[in-house]
């Protein structure tokens, strides 16, 4: 996907603006962090159960090599074909090549990040390929020519009323707001594509190195036919989700659904082992795995490492006070909210996406919800780091951290230029005590006032033995 | 094999090894790793003093109704009750294993055959079922398909109180004494498919079945 | 008791009341308070800047200036974080001082912290009347706990707590992304503003003197001047004398 992050700006300025978009946020607001913190609450030994989560995910990162080389050698040994790629633009080739060898016309999908990262789709379509997307959400935005704006509920930026237009206009039918009825009508335009397709493609949540397994999480059943129906089965997924054994899934699957949507479990959970066995009369005849790099390796053994840990549930963004006003779509790429402001950066270089990790007051509620406790503020701080030694922020904003830098570090200087400071803002505040507009803190003074220092510092006062 | 040797590599370079490949011991080191089995921690739920009554608590929760029978033989007359207590014809689309059984008595066809698209409601049983979760486990085999319990908007699924489990875990442990490898599909069901993709709008019945019925089996 | 009173740049320059307010708290409690004149910044908007050398040189002036004292105290969760948290966990670890830091992070409160669970005060000199509505900043919360502390002392001043919705969450200060996203800022600000008004209370108490002004700012730009904005410190303190 075209990546817009160097405009975060400007676009999150926009989507601030965009009153239907922040009516349709607000509705959203709060289901996710409510059902979460619910279900947190009635599990007990959640604190236990990250920390355990966390380290099972770091073990297997300390290990990444031999993991995935154990994973290949047991989905091989299944029959399954196991392909590695780079990049986003083999990974793509990896799979067209697959479809067009087997003569593939119709492609169903079940929703997969990784292949929104990669743009798989585009590639399909111009391979004269139909892709249909069978996820509600990503229907919806397939329909919208819309990127996701959340990880697990891609459509959340959207009301009923323009899903209703969009189906209106793509069924041929006549326009319904009701929901359950709009759902009803997705499902029976995919009906046919379900059971007709040649090739599904789905993502993977884990890919499990024990048993060869791949294995996706849903709710709606669409990635359990997906992965069922078609006589070929093709999985997309980064090299980061492996994970050792079946009962390490059973630990993550109690934290995943519970943090992401604040159910126990989700209504349905596809392990997919190799292709069909002999007498079966479903599952596919043919099923490749393309492992996915792009730009994952270059976290290991980095300060973003535990980043890889990442298991996609959306908690981060569900709780940032930043995302929820602005929306997925401001930050310019596939990941949102605080993992996508590591993440971004980190894949597609820093210079591109330089806004992203300074979007965040730091006020730590991500780090607090993320199941697998990722340090998300330390690791945007880490990304302010690079830029700083990269000087890759503005030439202002260096020349400030300069100035301040020097002053704080002198303790007569910094008393002189307080005092000045104290008085001189003091007398542009006025009567009201109020500063309308400073040079260089329009950021500030555009939507707020300055409330005017009182005119002596306190340093000052106290010296004289005042007050 | 470029991108993999490429990737292999990076990896280990950034983890202070040579070489493109793990060695045998490293790859030792994971198998060993992987046969330690380290469990995680459980919810106090995980251990019911009831297993059936926290199984039964979860499926409530997961929209998934429920019946009870005596024995297998009580399985027709319950399908038949649930099937006519929803207003659905009294048509079903099963696991051969179930054929067996006196259907017509209860008035109901049954087809031992894997469901399609257009079948109403589809009969399964399960490997065991698993009480923290109200969940069943369905393992693929020839004469147990995935479809039936997926393509119906009716699923009903026939659980042995015998084979009721607590935690996810010990089905795992029960999977491996008694079919070793997991088989193609390893198939958790949680009650009937739903989604919130619109306006984060919880609607019962998406893709999947629209209903879930256990009948559990004493 | 030897206290250091960390004054913090923003109390120092803007609000100096604060900083008194907090003197006269530690001597009514029978402290001896100790304020190190050389004292300037505790280093976080350089560290969330990416400047991590001036971090460092900062706490450990910080550290210099502290020595001797039993405890040091500060009206801001924000900067005892910075000093608490930050440097035992991040800026001097493997460096030859980190032991002297978590020496000093055990020894260094934020005041409502250590009001209740140092010094364990029943009574507070200050008077309030009537509610306040009390908004919980981000670091003091989450690094180090502070929650119930400022609450309890406002109660036994006499103030009603009337909780707003979303008490917890961010005002959108945030430091130097006031200025630099100050958009989204403004609008995370505006939000806090109007859970703060719903709750009825006619006072928005904190303890964070940046998250006070930004409150304060942007009710004064949206011609609110009734509603007051006020560190705890002040309003428990009592007048002086």
């Amino acid at each position: 996907m075209q990546v817009q992050s160097m405009h975060f700006k400007r676009r999150a300025s926009e989507k601030l603006d965009d009153a239907l978009l922040q009516s349709n946020m607000k509705k959203a607001k709060g289901k996710f962090v409510d059902g979460r913190a619910k279900a947190v609450a009635e599990f007990g030994p959640w604190e236990e159960l990250r920390s355990h989560c966390a380290a099972l995910r770091d073990r297997v990162i300390a290990n990444l090599d031999a993991y995935l080389v154990e994973f290949e050698r047991n989905a091989t040994r299944r029959g399954a074909v196991v392909h590695w790629a780079e990049t986003a633009e083999e990974a793509c080739a990896i799979v067209a090549d697959i479809a067009t060898k087997n003569g593939v016309r119709t492609v169903t999908k079940s929703k997969s990040m990784v292949s929104e990262e990669i743009a798989l789709n585009d590639r399909l379509e111009a391979a004269g390929i139909r892709v249909v997307e069978t996820d509600l959400g990503e229907y919806i935005l397939q329909l919208a020519h819309e990127p996701p704006s959340h990880i697990v509920a891609p459509a959340v930026h959207k009301s009923k009323e323009q899903v209703a237009d969009l189906f209106q206009e793509a069924h041929d039918r006549p326009r319904n707001t009701d929901i359950p009825a709009l759902t009803r009508e997705a499902r029976e335009a995919l009906r046919d594509d379900f059971l007709n397709a040649d090739m599904g493609i789905s993502g993977a949540n884990f890919i499990i190195a024990e048993t060869g397994t791949t294995l996706t999480v849903t709710n709606e059943g669409n990635a359990d036919m997906v992965t069922t129906v078609p006589r070929i089965h093709c999985v997309v997924t980064g090299v980061e989700k492996v994970i050792g054994t079946l009962e390490d899934f059973a630990s993550l699957i109690r934290l995943l659904p519970r943090s992401a949507i604040g159910q126990t479990i989700t209504n349905y959970l596809t392990l997919t082992t190799g292709t069909k066995m002999p007498g079966d009369v479903d599952g596919p005849e043919q099923m490749h795995i393309v492992l996915v790099d792009a730009g994952r390796t270059k976290l290991v053994g980095s300060d973003l490492e535990p980043m890889l840990r990442c298991i996609r549930c959306g908690a981060c963004m569900n709780h940032c006070p930043v995302y929820q006003n602005v929306g997925g779509h401001a930050y310019g790429w596939v990941y949102p909210g605080p993992m996508g402001s590591v993440l971004t950066p980190a894949y597609v270089g820093l210079e591109n996406a330089g806004d992203l990790p300074n979007a965040a007051t730091f006020c730590g509620e991500c780090a607090v919800a993320c199941p697998v406790k990722i340090p998300l503020p330390d690791l945007m701080r880490k990304l302010r780091e690079q830029q700083f030694d990269r000087r890759l922020r503005p030439w202002g904003e260096r020349a400030a951290i300069s100035m301040w830098s020097f002053a704080v570090t002198r303790p007569g200087l910094y008393a002189f230029l307080s005092r000045w400071g104290a008085r001189v803002a003091s007398w542009i505040g006025g009567r009201e005590k109020l500063i309308h507009k400073l040079p260089g803190l329009d950021g500030w003074t555009k939507g707020r006032d300055m409330p005017a220092p009182a005119g002596r510092t306190f340093r000052d006062l106290y010296r004289e033995g005042g007050r | 094999m470029g991108a993999r040797e490429n990737i292999l590599r990076r990896i280990r370079a950034a983890q202070g090894r040579a070489g493109a490949e793990p060695t045998e011991g490293e790859i030792a080191a994971v198998r060993a790793d992987i046969a330690r089995r380290v469990a995680g921690p459980l919810p106090p739920f995980a251990r019911p003093a009831d297993r059936l009554a926290q199984f039964l608590k979860e499926c409530d929760r997961l929209s998934t109704t429920h019946g009870q029978v005596a024995s297998e033989r009580g399985v027709p007359a319950e399908v038949s009750r649930y099937l006519a207590s929803q207003g659905l014809p009294p048509q079903v689309v099963g696991w051969p294993a179930y054929a067996g059984l006196d259907w017509a008595s209860a008035g109901i066809t049954y087809d031992a055959r894997p469901a399609t698209g257009s079948d109403h409601a589809g009969l399964t049983g399960c490997f065991c079922a698993i009480a923290e979760t109200g969940t069943a486990l369905l393992l693929s085999s020839p004469a147990e398909p995935k479809v039936t319990a997926l393509l119906p908007e009716t699923h009903v699924c026939i659980v042995r109180e015998a084979r009721l489990v607590d935690t996810m875990e010990d089905a795992f442990a029960l999977m491996r004494a008694e079919v070793g490898e997991p088989p193609r599909a390893t198939f958790f069901v949680s009650g009937p498919s739903r989604t919130a993709d619109i306006e984060q709008t919880i609607v019962i019945g998406a893709h999947g079945p629209y209903r879930v019925h256990v009948i559990v089996v004493s | 008791m030897k206290v250091g009173l960390f004054v913090t740049c923003l109390v120092d320059l803007s609000r100096p009341s604060i900083g008194f307010a907090t003197l006269r708290l530690l001597k009514h409690y029978g402290c001896e308070v100790v304020v190190p004149e050389t004292q300037t910044c505790c280093g976080q908007p350089g560290y969330n800047s990416g400047a991590r050398d001036v971090a460092r040189t900062l706490a450990r002036k910080v550290l210099a200036e502290f020595r001797g004292c039993d405890y040091v105290v500060a009206p801001s969760g924000s900067c005892s974080g910075q000093l608490k948290h930050a440097t035992v966990h991040d800026l001097f670890i493997g460096e030859p001082d980190h032991a002297e830091f978590v020496a000093l992070s055990e020894r260094w409160f934020e005041l409502s912290d250590f009001l209740v669970n140092v010094l364990k005060v029943q009574e507070v000199p200050g008077r309030v009347n009537g509610s306040v509505t009390y908004h919980d900043s981000c670091s003091g919360l989450r690094e180090l706990g502070v929650k119930m502390q400022p609450r309890y002392l406002l109660q036994m001043a006499g103030a009603g707590i009337a909780e707003m919705e979303g008490a917890e969450r961010c005002c959108g200060f945030g430091g130097t992304f006031s200025v630099k996203l100050g958009e989204i800022s403004t609008r995370m600000c505006e939000n806090k503003c109007e859970a703060a008004r719903a709750s009825g209370a006619g006072t928005i108490v904190g303890g964070d003197l940046g998250c006070l002004l930004n409150i304060e700012g942007r009710l004064r730009r949206t011609g609110d001047h009734a509603t007051r904005v006020a560190h705890f410190a002040e309003l428990i303190a009592g007048g002086e004398g």
